[in-house]
């Protein structure tokens, strides 16, 4: 008996550490953000209760959050539909064993290890007005010698139009082509090869052998990364930071949105509101993506 | 044995994650939370006035923390919220200290200033005076100053930085008449736009009208201002802005002017630091006042800028009564060291040898010498809210998407 209860202490004692830390550190902000977005607060002083005022002002005139969650859909359509594409082409290709294949995994592998700040700073040299991108423009004669420079990162470019949620989405998606890439070289990889023989035995190509023997048996990974471009489109924040400041409008993102209404605004409360509808919206997606490869297995 | 090792383990691991310490050695031990990071050009004025106070009072031990400037926003508000702030805090004039002293967090300095009224002015005061009560100890202030290039001023056939508007615009034809862009604005960095607005808006309608407007005792809606702000989007439209400004981060801007890219640049008085370090670009560049717009309303000496880098006590400070005179002499040295190394104008009475300071900075403190109005930066005067909002709107501007009027009735809407 003695011993029994010694054990169940050992057993409450180890997970105790682990517990305070994810009640600590995940659930008791979660719980007091979203006690927070109930109230017009300054961060410290008084608070004044709001009802539901923070959440209904977001999707205003003035806060425009709409604008901000559908940008953010935006990128998560990008990526689904064109960054995981082209790593899953790379993956199936450096996947066959080419030559040189560690080298090509590495060098697309090289921009997830550089911190997000420096592929900013690299990527405003390109945009910049006198950048490398405009310079390209001219040699090309695309840009004619009596028109202006093209501002890729202004808030209000050439006629009105602002191309700076695009510029900000190239990097973005640059960036974590080579984190898929080898998530689904993983995956490639894991395929037994006598599967791969067989199929090359019985006369099918190597497209073939991807299209009807790797990919099919990689649909667990492929739901990974699915998750992860769009609940990272979801949050996506630094380069943005970087390349457009917080307060752009025109490719402000939730997180964006978010630090703006605390940091700048020194509005907590909406703040508070934002995060939680940032936060029911990952788990949201994360489900829904679940669901959707549940149903097509 | 092994599973009691085990528990023993797992106990010391969950004490260890609260950590606590408290020392007590009958010294009186001051914490200190400033921004001077590695980083910034203050750090060295204080360390050096650190240093001085260590040596004058040997019983008073100063533990000081320089916390990068956007972080520490967010760090003060926490620690005023949880009331764990250090006894004495740097903070921003106006606005921001207010918010704290309203919610009465900030040791009045009323007691401890009698002593030292002499050598820092009612004046430079005036921006941490709440209800005629002093809560700040102010440190360096600057001003927006308009930076020539008189190289290239030279080329448009200026000696001398025009003194008056007309002479002014003139000089910007000229300087476009030859190739050259006159004005150099950082459209990414929304401030850099307002030390143009705001003093086109002061030389337009004069000090007393934008004081009172920032500080919210008159509305936005102001005929003047919108006439104003309709004179700065002329010189827009004109094309004495670089059209590329509107993409460009203010360090870019900066380098820029200091490559011979722009005639002029209007921006803080910090800059003279780095102008003045530069071998190549100190003998060229010179400062003045940007000329009166309306002489009927508004008249030189009036200024945009002040003292807002501060220094205040806790309220919660168990050693508030020295905490505040120690800070008034720390700010003092502080203020010094600082103004003799060029990173701002000093807010305390120079009662030492400052030749040694850089002669851009030397004519910057001519001007402030003669001027008798400063308004201070709109987006320093303005709760955080408001600037943002005003901001926001100044961007609008800058890219001509309202004009003067549209300016005046959204703001007059949105804030107050």
């Amino acid at each position: 008996m003695k011993r029994k209860n010694l054990d169940k202490l050992t057993i409450f004692m180890f997970l105790l550490p682990a517990l305070l830390l994810f009640v600590g550190i995940l659930v008791a902000p979660l719980i007091s953000s979203a006690y927070n977005s109930f109230f017009n607060w300054k961060g410290f002083g008084n608070k004044t209760y709001l009802g539901w005022k923070n959440y209904k002002d977001l999707f205003g005139e003035e806060v425009k959050f709409s604008k901000a969650i559908w940008h953010a859909l935006e990128l998560a359509g990008l990526s689904v539909f064109i960054q995981l594409p082209l790593s899953l082409l790379l993956a199936l290709l450096l996947g066959r064993g080419i030559k040189g294949e560690r080298f090509f995994l590495s060098v697309n592998f090289m921009p997830v290890l550089i911190s997000t700040v420096v592929i900013g700073q690299l990527w405003r040299k390109i945009f910049d007005p006198e950048g490398l991108l405009n310079a390209l423009l001219r040699v090309t004669k695309i840009l004619g010698e009596n028109e202006r420079n093209i501002l890729w990162l202004a808030e209000k470019g050439t006629n009105g139009k602002s191309l700076l949620l695009f510029a900000c989405f190239i990097p973005m998606l640059w960036q974590y082509v080579g984190y898929h890439m080898l998530l689904m070289y993983a995956g490639v990889k894991s395929v037994d090869p006598s599967l791969r023989e067989a199929a090359k035995i019985d006369g099918a190509t190597d497209w073939q052998v991807d299209r009807y023997v790797v990919i099919p048996s990689m649909k667990q990974i492929i739901k990974v990364s699915v998750i992860f471009a769009v609940t990272g489109s979801l949050k996506a924040y630094d380069l943005i930071a970087v390349l457009a400041e917080i307060r752009t409008e025109a490719a402000a993102v939730p997180s964006t949105v978010l630090m703006n209404r605390m940091s700048l605004y020194g509005q907590y409360g909406m703040g508070s509101a934002i995060s939680v509808i940032l936060i029911l919206l990952c788990f949201f997606f994360a489900i829904f993506i679940g669901a959707v490869f549940k149903e097509r297995e | 044995m092994k599973k009691f090792l085990a528990t023993l383990l797992a106990i010391v691991t969950v004490l260890s994650l609260c950590a606590c310490g408290k020392k007590d050695d009958g010294k009186i031990t001051l914490k200190m939370w400033c921004i001077a990071t590695e980083s910034d050009s203050n750090r060295k004025s204080y360390e050096n006035a650190i240093k001085d106070m260590a040596a004058k009072y040997p019983d008073i031990t100063l533990e000081w923390e320089a916390i990068e400037n956007e972080a520490y926003k967010t760090k003060i508000k926490t620690a005023v919220t949880g009331d764990n702030m250090p006894d004495i805090f740097f903070t921003w004039s106006c606005a921001f200290l207010g918010d704290f002293v309203s919610a009465g967090k900030v040791y009045c300095l009323d007691e401890a200033y009698k002593d030292f009224a002499s050598k820092l002015p009612e004046k430079m005061c005036k921006n941490t005076t709440y209800d005629g009560k002093k809560y700040g100890v102010p440190l360096t202030m600057n001003i927006v100053g308009l930076f020539a290039n008189m190289e290239l001023l030279k080329k448009a056939g200026y000696d001398e930085i025009p003194g008056t508007y007309e002479e002014f615009i003139k000089c910007c034809d000229a300087l476009k008449a030859q190739g050259i862009i006159p004005f150099g604005c950082a459209g990414k960095e929304t401030w850099c736009v307002t030390e143009y607005l705001e003093s086109v808006i002061e030389k337009s309608c004069g000090a007393q009208v934008l004081d009172d407007i920032f500080m919210g005792r008159a509305s936005w809606d102001n005929a003047d201002v919108a006439k104003a702000v309709d004179t700065f989007q002329s010189m827009v439209t004109k094309g004495y802005f670089d059209p590329d400004g509107a993409a460009l981060k203010n360090d870019v801007v900066k380098t820029n002017f200091m490559a011979g890219k722009y005639a002029f640049y209007m921006n803080g008085t910090w800059n003279c630091a780095d102008f003045s370090n530069d071998a190549n670009f100190k003998d060229k560049v010179k400062v003045a006042e940007f000329p009166v717009i309306n002489g009927d309303k508004a008249k030189l000496g009036q200024l945009i800028g002040g003292p807002s880098d501060t220094l205040a006590v806790a309220k919660s400070s168990k050693n508030a009564a020295t905490a505040a005179k120690y800070t008034f002499e720390l700010g003092q040295l502080i203020c010094k060291y600082g103004y003799l190394d060029g990173c701002g104008l000093p807010a305390w009475t120079v009662d030492y040898d400052a030749s040694a300071v850089n002669p851009l900075t030397q004519s910057v403190a001519e001007i402030v010498a003669k001027s008798d109005y400063m308004v201070l930066f709109g987006d320093t005067a303005m709760s955080s809210e408001d600037a943002a909002k005003y901001l926001k709107e100044v961007d609008s501007v800058y890219s001509c998407e309202v004009d003067g009027s549209k300016f005046v009735s959204d703001l007059k809407a949105s804030i107050r």
